[in-house]
């Protein structure tokens, strides 16, 4: 049949209507045309004559064109333009969409699989995106809720926790100092001391009988001032109540705990809690959310710092000027910045710290006086032992998830591409009938954002239900982390800016190739079955990224598991399975730092040790992942370095060693011969044996740098190295004392017994056991040692975890992908393949081709992805253990599980083709 | 009796239009078919040259008195059809009157035989 189209459009001169008006007239003519040469050879007519019949009879050009302009040009008759106002621009705006929203909704809901598919694939992006956001969030980003916060700020970075005596530390300061400096000082409105540690008292509320795990921040007097925190109910700390030690035993209750213990009653003010033999009363209760300035730590009394000896009896020192363990929060006088107010501050620290250290100082510590500088950190998010802990896993796996995201918007661009070719026919009618381009743009990037609205709906639900999971991740012991991760205005709004980022990732390309086609062919086509080279190649490119992007991932879920392995296999040098470990608070059952504590202590160890089913106990002061105290020691007639690494010091049982199983090594254990009466003895580790005592220490003695109690020491024994805080910490020089030998000082909170039978039936032997020596004597939560050593790498683990599950799901979705537009492919190609077949192909040669066809994009991406995971790795370097990040096996493995998934994902279409009837194949041509 | 056009452009243009809408009265249908229809009713005494019906269905549709639509039908070409709207339905029954009457006139006053 000749073209009759082309043949109209080459001799009907212009009609001066739309493209797509004058393309329908077009079309109907060459029907009337094409009608009339079928009729004309129906007659008999030959091609020539049926030809030159419809020329012949065909109304002259020019006559047609005067005609149809003349009625088209009535046929948009000018209606009186209405006035074009914002207001109706506006209207007419809203119209439209209204109407392309009802379509969207149609197309979607007659193609309810895509819907599905889509919608589902983007919830499992932004959801995780969204759950790693709250995280993140709420860890790192979030202000606290306390009036103005961007007006406050720390003295230094605040995360030291502890005590220190060095004056020169600038890193926590004495209450002298503080008290000095809020008082001279000009730069600051106000300032506020809050206690490094939170001190896990155990207390009586009223006159119940039972104690009570209760959580005391201690605070100067001007803490809720300075923050700007007016109590919901009764009144807060106020510098009377901190003017004088011990004087006012008075207690502000957080909002949850007064929930929680008092039923939020507001009679409760007044009612009173005994800790530690001092009976404090509630004065106020805090407003609902605020947890102090430390985010994931919410105390359940604030106290103020007055009271120090009495909540912490054996290590205070409210007037020493040495011992600091406070951090500083100020907030800055209008008009100071936090730059210009360091300066201020270094230069009057400088000034009081050197009038402390004058009395007993050496010039060194001056000379460090003078050089110290106070960075004034912004106190505007509060300080945070998990945002230290966290902060990089939780951007490592934002990064993750936003990868996944990525491979998400990649797999429904492909689904939008396929689409877009089976709705050519729906599109040119849509041209045709006059629908602008920009108005068909529209429409398709609407109908992606009804997608990723739902999607992003679902999501936040997903991010919801996640985040319980991920706070149950982050949580160590048998507490959840305190802080909020529900979705606020932070979560939603970045929730909302991922959902338009990603409709114009997977939604932009694919609207505006669909919609640049020409009308005519489409409309002749039957249902659409090719593919513009330029769509099929982009599709493919799509596929390459994804596979090329979810090895990144797949590797670096490998490295995060492997890493975390290592750790786990790391020579921790104690032997943790089987031992309990039990908290318990001597001071919070009246017991002083004297020798009843230490007989208390000698008993419980005692008794607990000959029940059945027990093969040691002792007391500990540190135990593994318990924080350390380290300091400097002085060995007899060995010269001090400044190389000389600090020791970590422990005291402990006599039966400590047996009861970790850490070896002796060289010269004995403690024993029951180290009491008060005999020489003051010391077991060291091999570390401190080789830098100190050049591996011969028996017989010598050291001494700890400015602590009376602990000089003259002999070393009896040498103990094998272990690890003391951190898998992966570097070995440290390392002293254990018998704490018969050191009564006055502290309190020893952690009690450990090794097991050989059912835990489970042990535990309340063991509190009977304890309690026959004590009954008063208050016992705390029980764990593992094992429990300790698994929650010590609970940031790795999180990321491990995550990771590897991110790794999975961004490998499932390339999978999809691989198999969506290999399928598509396998269609297209069926009537090839019939014939290759017909014509005597194998089916494992038709196999070959598709699998060599998905190889192909499989390789291509898995060499790019190779190339960005080395490229990427130098990131992740310092959240590894034990392996480089451009570890060749990690690399290999993923290199191949995705080789491996992509042929899995290619194999089934290719099974299709292989399978196919070569009639049918060629009848579906 | 309602006045009779006798301008020959306008009587063409208008016989055209009133042929056009008495062959959508039972059924839609496409313009070849519109064309085809009016051939072999006259018995090829009015035929119109190819593609000529077309500015007359415009017309008809811009007036509100045919709709036409594309339709898509099993093992068939797309085609645009076209059927009578409500207006044009009573516009066809009005011309029918009219033509009657101008008819009746011509045997009157031309000495025509009755067809």
């Amino acid at each position: 049949m000749p073209d009759f189209r082309a043949y109209i459009r080459a001799h009907l001169p212009p009609l001066h209507v739309s493209g797509a008006r004058e393309a329908d007239i077009v079309e109907e003519l060459a029907l009337e045309f094409e009608e009339s040469y079928e009729d004309a050879l129906a007659n008999g007519s030959t091609p020539e004559d049926a030809w030159q019949q419809v020329v012949q009879h065909a109304i002259p050009w020019h006559q047609l064109a005067e005609q149809l302009r003349s009625e088209l040009r009535e046929t948009n008759p000018v209606a009186p333009v209405p006035e074009l106002t914002n207001r109706n621009v506006f209207l007419a705006c809203i119209a439209d969409v209204r109407h392309d929203l009802r379509y969207a909704f149609r197309q979607l809901s007659r193609s309810r699989g895509f819907a599905v598919i889509a919608i589902v694939t983007l919830a499992l992006g932004i959801g995780a995106n969204t759950a790693i956001f709250s995280l993140l969030n709420a860890v790192v980003f979030r202000s606290l809720p306390v009036s103005a916060p961007h007006e406050l700020v720390f003295f230094g970075n605040a995360r030291a926790e502890g005590s220190t005596q060095y004056l020169s530390s600038g890193r926590a300061f004495s209450y002298p100092f503080y008290r000095e400096f809020r008082e001279r000082n000009h730069m600051f409105s106000n300032i506020a001391a809050i206690h490094s540690v939170l001190f896990g008292t155990h207390g009586r509320v009223d006159d119940t009988l039972d104690t009570e795990k209760i959580a005391v921040e201690l605070v100067s007097g001007s803490y809720f001032d300075t923050l700007g925190i007016r109590p919901t109910v009764g009144r807060a700390i106020r510098e009377d109540d901190d003017r004088i030690a011990g004087a006012h035993p008075v207690a502000v209750a957080s909002y949850s705990w007064w929930q929680r213990r008092l039923s939020a009653n507001p009679t409760s003010i007044g009612k009173t809690i005994l800790i530690n033999s001092t009976i404090y009363t509630i004065i106020g209760v805090a407003p609902p959310g605020f947890f102090g300035v430390t985010v994931g730590r919410s105390p359940d009394l604030w106290i103020p710092l007055a009271m120090q000896k009495q909540i912490s009896p054996a290590w205070n020192g409210l007037s020493d000027k040495r011992f600091q363990t406070l951090h500083l929060i100020g907030r800055l006088k209008p008009g100071w910045t936090a730059k210009r107010a360091a300066e201020e501050t270094t230069s009057l620290y400088r000034q009081i710290a050197s009038e402390h250290a004058a009395v007993d100082s050496d010039d060194r510590e001056l000379n460090a006086i003078q050089r110290q500088h106070i960075e004034l950190v912004s106190a505007a998010t509060g300080r945070s032992p998990l945002r230290v802990q966290f902060s990089s896993p939780l951007t490592i796996l934002m990064a993750v998830v936003g990868v996944v995201l990525l491979i998400a918007c990649a797999n429904i661009a492909n689904i939008l591409l396929a689409r877009a070719l089976v709705r050519q026919r729906e599109i040119a009618i849509r041209l045709s009938l006059g629908a602008s381009r920009s108005r068909l743009i529209r429409q398709f990037l609407l109908e992606s954002g009804l997608v990723a609205a739902v999607g992003s709906i679902v999501g936040v639900f997903f991010a919801w239900a996640a985040g319980r999971l991920l706070l149950g991740m982050v949580s160590t012991g048998t507490q959840t982390v305190p802080i909020q991760i529900a979705p606020d205005a932070a979560v939603l709004s970045f929730t909302f800016a991922v959902t338009v980022l990603t409709v114009i990732l997977f939604g932009t390309v694919p609207a505006f190739l669909a919609t640049r086609l020409d009308v005519a062919p489409s409309l002749k086509e039957g249902r659409a079955t090719t593919s513009s080279p330029k769509r099929n190649r982009l599709a493919r490119v799509l596929v390459v990224a994804q596979v090329a992007l979810s090895l990144v991932l797949v590797v670096g879920a490998g490295l995060f598991l492997r890493s975390l392995n290592n750790l786990k296999g790391v020579d921790s040098g104690f032997d943790k399975e089987n031992v309990l470990v039990m908290g318990v608070d001597p001071a919070a059952s009246g017991y002083k730092d004297d020798r009843r504590l230490e007989a208390m202590m000698e008993g419980v160890e005692e008794r607990v040790s000959v029940l059945p089913g027990i093969a040691g106990t002792s007391f500990v002061f540190y135990l593994f992942d318990g924080g350390a105290w380290r300091d400097d020691i002085q060995v007899q007639g060995r010269t001090k370095s400044d190389a000389d690494p600090g020791v970590n010091n422990n005291v402990v049982g006599p039966r400590f060693f047996d009861t970790l199983k850490m070896p002796i090594v060289l010269g004995r254990g403690l024993d029951a011969r180290d009491n008060l009466g005999s020489r003051k003895v010391a077991v060291i580790n091999e570390t401190m044996s080789r830098v100190y005592f050049n591996n011969s220490p028996l017989g010598h003695t050291f001494g700890i740098a400015d602590t009376p109690d602990f000089q003259n020491l002999e070393v009896v024994g040498v103990v094998k190295d272990a690890k003391y805080e951190h898998l992966d910490e570097s070995q440290r020089p390392a002293a254990f004392y018998p704490h018969a030998q050191h009564i006055g000082g502290r309190f020893l909170y952690l009690f450990i017994a090794r097991h050989t039978g059912d835990s489970a039936r042990l535990i309340p032997e063991i509190r009977g056991a304890i309690h026959e020596v004590d009954p008063n004597l208050t016992l705390g939560e029980i764990t593992t040692l094992e429990q300790l050593v698994e929650d010590s790498v609970v940031d790795k683990r999180l990321v491990a975890q995550l990771s590897a599950f991110f790794g999975a799901l961004a490998a499932f979705l390339a999978c999809i992908g691989i198999y969506g537009v290999v399928s598509f492919g396998v269609v297209r190609r069926m009537g090839e393949f019939g014939i290759r077949m017909a014509l005597g192909a194998r089916s494992y040669q038709v196999l070959w081709i598709i699998l060599r066809d998905t190889l192909q994009m499989t390789i291509l991406g898995t060499a790019i992805g190779v190339f960005l995971a080395i490229g990427s790795g130098t990131l992740i370097q310092n959240q590894l253990f034990g392996l480089s990040s451009t570890d060749p096996i990690t690399l290999m493995l993923a290199t191949f599980a995705i080789i491996a998934v992509a042929l899995f994902a290619g194999y089934w279409p290719a099974r299709r083709a292989m399978q196919v009837d070569p009639m049918v194949a060629l009848r579906h041509e | 009796m309602a006045p009779i056009d006798t301008d020959d452009h306008a009587r063409k243009k208008g016989s055209a239009e009133f042929l056009v809408l008495a062959q959508l009265e039972d059924r839609p249908r496409h313009g070849y078919e519109i064309g085809i229809e009016i051939e072999r009713k006259t018995r090829g005494a009015v035929s119109f040259q190819i593609a000529s019906l077309y500015p007359v269905l415009y017309r008809l549709e811009r007036k509100g008195l045919i709709a036409g639509q594309w339709v898509e039908k099993a093992g068939q070409r797309r085609r645009r059809y076209y059927k009578l709207t409500r207006v044009g339905r009573k516009v066809l029954s009005e011309q029918r009157r009219s033509w009657s009457e101008f008819v009746a006139a011509l045997q009157a006053a031309g000495g025509l035989e009755h067809a």
